[in-house]
């Protein structure tokens, strides 16, 4: 029986989702059910009642006319044969290899790049001058190690840039496939993203505690803090990277086609206004800019995480507009 | 054997469907098997073909869809009943089929042909 409705789908997949059409697709698949029920209560195996129920369902050229659809269906058509790009779902299971792979890449570049500035805070044995070049050539190993990680990224993704430049789809199963695996992640994700901001949160912990402990000259509080940070951002990063990933492919199905609705519920924050979404997707680097920029500036790191509240007001406020 | 041309029996499949709701509602299955069994399994109507005729006939007014249980095993299904509009169509099909029958049948030799 998932065979026949994912048949059904894939054949429904292109034309617009409008009643009508969900309409059609309900009686049809009633009518093969029906079918394939009796065929099975006459002993038929499974092999040979799909098989017959998808070889007379007929041809949805014939239910287009009848519905006045049959200009879309044959600019679908023409559309199909000039690129219309369909994804496998090896190339989506591939897809998303590269993806995690990638957002740990980029998510370890980031942890480097923030624990880069340690070198400057610890206060060792030594003399001023070996301290400066000591710290400096830290610095430059881990941004170093930083850049490769974000060019080793990008190369990998590189294939996948035509998921972009292209209109492409995916069928009903890898739909399916990829919204159970969505589904799977949710706890993982959740998790990720509540022990990142607590990180976040308690990384000015350190900073009270060691140096009560040992004293302000230490250094090693602020040092920790920026550790604390650079994990809790690296699992932030990451969660929000392979999330990404299955959106990505869930997004692919032009939403105003029957193959947009594969799966239920895309939540997604959409903007209304144009240029709104425009602003929005380089807004939190720029909020964590921001953050860094006058954290590193003012040090002050006990009132610069206002920076993240007021951000997120903001953004509840942009949704409204 | 030779088979139905499909651009023929097309214009008869509204007569086929009316016919078969002529005494009490039915639904999409069941009118296709019943099709088939009256014909002798010489014609099965295809799943889209069949649901394209519904939509027609009841654009036209011909028939009415309404949902119902099964009476076997309470499934939701959509019905079909015929409507006075309907059976009027019917009978102008049947005349029209009588007249097509009779000119087409003064051009078919007695021995087919042979």
């Amino acid at each position: 029986m998932e065979t026949i409705r994912n048949y059904l789908e894939t054949m429904f997949a292109s034309l617009p989702n409008t009643f009508e059409m969900q309409k059609a697709k309900n009686e049809l698949l009633q009518m093969m059910e029906d079918k394939y029920t009796e065929l099975i209560t006459d002993g038929k195996t499974e092999n040979e009642a799909v098989g017959i129920v998808i070889s007379e369902f007929g041809n949805l050229d014939e239910l287009a006319e009848e519905l006045g659809i049959s200009s879309f269906v044959i600019q679908e058509n023409q559309k199909t044969a000039g690129g219309f790009r369909s994804v496998t779902l090896a190339e989506v299971k591939d897809y998303l290899h590269d993806r995690t792979r990638s957002a740990y890449a980029v998510a370890l570049g980031v942890f480097l790049c923030i624990i880069s500035v340690c070198g400057y805070l610890v206060h060792f044995g030594g003399g001023w001058h070996v301290r400066i070049v000591l710290a400096t050539s830290f610095m430059f190993i881990a941004i170093a190690a930083a850049v490769g990680l974000f060019m080793f990224s990008n190369f990998v993704m590189g294939k996948w840039k035509f998921f972009r430049e292209r209109a492409c789809s995916v069928d009903f199963a890898t739909a399916e496939y990829v919204h159970n695996r969505r589904e799977s992640f949710r706890v993982t994700r959740s998790m990720m993203n509540t022990i990142g901001v607590i990180l976040c949160i308690l990384s000015v912990l350190p900073v009270i505690v060691v140096d009560s402990l040992f004293g302000w000259s230490s250094g090693f509080g602020v040092v920790l803090m920026f550790v604390f940070v650079g994990i809790g951002v690296f699992l932030l990063v990451v969660s929000g990277n392979v999330n990404a990933g299955f959106t990505v492919i869930l997004s692919l199905n032009k939403r105003d086609t029957m193959g947009g609705s594969f799966v239920p519920s895309q939540k997604q924050v959409t903007y209304k206004n144009e240029t709104i979404s425009q602003i929005m997707s380089v807004y939190w680097p720029t909020v964590t800019c921001i953050y860094l920029c006058w954290s590193f500036l003012s040090f002050d790191w006990h009132i610069t995480w206002i920076v993240w509240v007021i951000a997120a007001l903001v953004q509840q406020m942009l949704k409204a507009l | 054997m030779s088979s139905i041309s499909s651009d023929i029996i097309r214009g008869y499949n509204d007569t086929m469907i009316l016919y078969l709701l002529w005494d009490e509602p039915s639904y999409g299955y069941e009118i296709s098997k019943r099709i088939r069994n009256l014909s002798e399994e010489k014609y099965a109507i295809k799943e889209t073909t069949l649901y394209s005729a519904f939509t027609r006939l009841e654009k036209n007014g011909f028939v009415e869809s309404f949902a119902d249980s099964d009476m076997v095993n309470g499934k939701r299904r959509t019905y079909y009943r015929i409507t006075e509009q309907g059976r009027q169509y019917y009978r102008e099909k049947c005349a029209e089929w009588t007249l097509t029958k009779e000119v087409v049948e003064k051009f078919i030799r007695q021995d087919g042909g042979m």
